[in-house]
């Protein structure tokens, strides 16, 4: 009894095994970007970020105070300049809410301003609230790996789903075995490479090895970019949900 | 030589009756080409003078990279010294500076991304027709800081009314963060759905203060006297502009340029009125051939006897076109005279179009269309009537010379 069933067991097995091969590939794909992106995101996190929007004639940067809880909501406080302080960004789900001191109101943000710049950087609001959309919208391929520093890079190639509702026509991911992400390119409905965001000093940063800059810039000019350098960051493993309410924009935690 | 001018004279009148039908068929079509001709001429000046005075100018002054990517910082850094320029260039009849950035406008309950433009008042008025298009409210005054005047569209897409408050919130040229609380002043609606829907306008100080750009402006809109010299002033402008500091990195460019889709617009509307004469002239054409077939078939046995009598066939060919030719002449004097005679009489008191044509609604056009007689329109059509008579009367007369005199003469 025991061995029919184990015989039907490896039939079975083999039957399917073709099928399984493409599904399992795929699915580390796939699994790799979602490790990746939990791994970056990390259940919750504090950071004090320091964006530098960078152009050939002019340069401003911006401290930035970020809680992220799960995989959709953010929270960003602008600390400096003081011209700019108060500023604040409340992201839940695929609601996002601006609010500014000056005018002391609350805006809710259409989602059409989801793939807009953010505060005039090169990040969209969906790349700085790393946003789902790339685990849900896309079908993923482990395009090629290679070893850099004793460690296996993937390259992973990323494309929409059909009718997926994203903006771009192919994405390109270079992570690495222990999920650091290390590049990502951006590319339009004929494949040409529009932006692309690279990651640089990887070190232990909130307990974990955690590239603490960030830089994104147009293909076509890489002279004007915008990089994010981490001041600190620290993982939890929880924050209150009335952070991310909109009382918070008013009145910011500490 | 004269004899045969004085035969073909006498010999169209002793027919009058036919006589006067070709005559009147030429000068019917002179005149209507003459009207149609000046009235789409005169349309598309109209046209191209409410879409401008909306919102291009007939030119515009600014930096190059503005032009290209709308870029907040790319600013005119004097606008004073560009004023200057256009004060002392003949031909300009007014100007104003605009500055303008993308911003999220929202309401109490909604939230939309337009285009927030800052306007001199002042100048504003005698540069475009903003101030005729408030439907609702008021126009902006001097001394007005937090108001705004809103498209028609997005006033109704914000749920706003005169009197509501919309917060703006935008990027200043430094990368700070622009954000402003303005009150409704005044509702405008140009009929250019596009225009209604893309922006609300504040005051050129109040813009430069939120959007920290003091001093600085992203264009300096300009209107001529004269449609027809806008080319040649923009030249004189352009080269004028290379000599101030900053010049060469502004750039100067003519509403057809602005907006090539109301240049594609009339070239089709053109093409689509060139059609319509052609089959005008194509009808003309026969009636004319038909009534100098006629008049030969008719006048055979007279052609018999003048041949016979010893009247050489090229003279007599002579004779039938200059008939053709005194019909032509009449009838196109006729009809040129009268031509602008309707036309003088509909450019003084204009047409009312109402809201008839979609195409002018779409670039402003609501009221009265005034025809525009110019040596250009007046000129053509009747020169196409002449080739076009002069060709149609050129087979009968060619057909007389192959009379037999005897046969002729039989003729029934």
């Amino acid at each position: 009894m025991h061995t029919i069933r184990t015989f039907l067991v490896m039939v079975s097995f083999f039957l399917i095994m073709p099928g399984a091969g493409a599904f399992a590939e795929d699915m580390s794909a796939r699994d790799l970007i979602e490790s990746c992106w939990d791994y970056m995101r990390g259940r919750a996190s504090e950071s004090l970020v320091d964006m530098t929007i960078h152009r050939p004639e002019w340069e401003r940067t911006m401290t930035i105070k970020a809680w992220t809880k799960g995989r959709s909501d953010s929270l960003f406080f602008i600390k400096a300049p003081p011209k700019d302080k108060g500023n604040a960004t409340l992201k839940k789900g695929n609601d996002m809410w601006t609010y500014n001191p000056k005018v002391n109101r609350v805006i809710k943000l259409p989602p059409s301003m989801m793939s807009q710049s953010w505060m005039g950087s090169d990040f969209s609001n969906n790349d700085l609230a790393k946003s789902d959309s790339i685990i849900q919208d896309y079908d993923h391929t482990i395009e090629s790996t290679h070893t850099r520093q004793d460690k296996t890079v993937y390259v992973i190639k990323s494309m929409p789903k059909p009718a997926a509702p994203v903006v771009w026509g192919m994405q390109r991911i270079t992570l690495r075995e222990d999920f650091v992400l290390l590049e990502e390119i951006f590319y339009d409905e004929d494949l040409e490479p529009v932006k692309q965001m690279t990651t640089q000093d990887i070190a232990p940063l909130g307990g974990r090895l955690f590239p603490s800059v960030w830089k994104m810039f147009k293909t076509d000019t890489p002279e004007a970019y915008t990089q994010l350098e981490y001041r600190s960051l620290t993982f939890t493993d929880d924050l209150p949900a009335r952070l991310f309410t909109r009382s918070s924009l008013k009145n910011p935690p500490r | 030589m004269s004899m045969h001018f004085t035969m073909a004279w006498r010999n169209i009148w002793r027919n009058p009756r036919r006589t006067v039908l070709t005559v009147s068929a030429i000068a019917f079509a002179c005149l209507v080409l003459i009207f149609m001709l000046s009235f789409q001429f005169g349309s598309y000046e109209t046209m191209i003078n409410a879409a401008v005075q909306i919102q291009t100018g007939h030119f515009k002054i600014q930096h190059k990279q503005f032009h290209e990517n709308h870029n907040i910082r790319k600013t005119i850094a004097h606008p004073d010294a560009v004023a200057g320029i256009l004060d002392k260039t003949a031909g300009v009849a007014a100007y104003t500076f605009r500055s303008r950035a993308f911003s999220i406008v929202s309401s109490e309950d909604r939230t939309y991304g337009a285009l927030v433009i800052g306007i001199d008042p002042d100048s504003e008025a005698r540069a475009s027709r903003l101030p005729d298009l408030i439907r609702e409210g008021q126009y902006l005054s001097d001394t007005d800081t937090d108001k705004a005047l809103i498209g028609r569209l997005l006033a109704r897409n914000l749920k706003v009314k005169i009197g509501d408050e919309v917060t703006l919130l935008g990027q200043g040229r430094d990368g700070s963060v622009a954000a402003a609380v303005v009150t409704i002043k005044g509702i405008y609606s140009s009929g250019q759905d596009d225009f209604d829907r893309a922006g609300l306008h504040i005051p050129l100080d109040y813009f430069q203060q939120v959007y920290t750009m003091t001093g600085q402006v992203h264009s300096v809109v300009a209107i001529v006297h004269s449609l027809d010299r806008v080319a040649e002033i923009k030249q004189q402008v352009q080269t004028r502009i290379q000599t101030l500091e900053t010049g060469n990195l502004l750039i100067v460019r003519d509403w057809s340029e602005i907006m090539p889709g109301l240049k594609q617009a009339i070239s089709m509307d053109l093409v689509s009125g060139l059609i319509f004469w052609l089959l005008l002239i194509i009808v003309v054409a026969f009636s004319i051939l038909n009534t100098f077939l006629m008049a030969i078939f008719e006048r055979t046995r007279e052609f018999g006897v003048m041949m016979a009598i010893g009247t050489a066939p090229s003279r007599l060919m002579k004779i039938l076109l200059t008939e053709s030719m005194f019909m032509t002449v009449v009838g196109m004097g006729a009809g040129i005279v009268l031509g602008i005679l309707v036309t003088l009489f509909f450019q003084t008191r204009g047409i009312d179009i109402g809201g008839a044509s979609e195409l002018l609604n779409q670039y402003g056009i609501t009221g009265r269309i005034y025809p525009k007689l110019s040596v250009l329109s007046t000129a053509v059509g009747p020169a196409m009537v002449f080739v076009i008579t002069f060709v149609a009367a050129l087979y009968p007369a060619l057909k007389v010379r192959r009379l037999n005199p005897v046969e002729a003469m039989h003729f029934a």
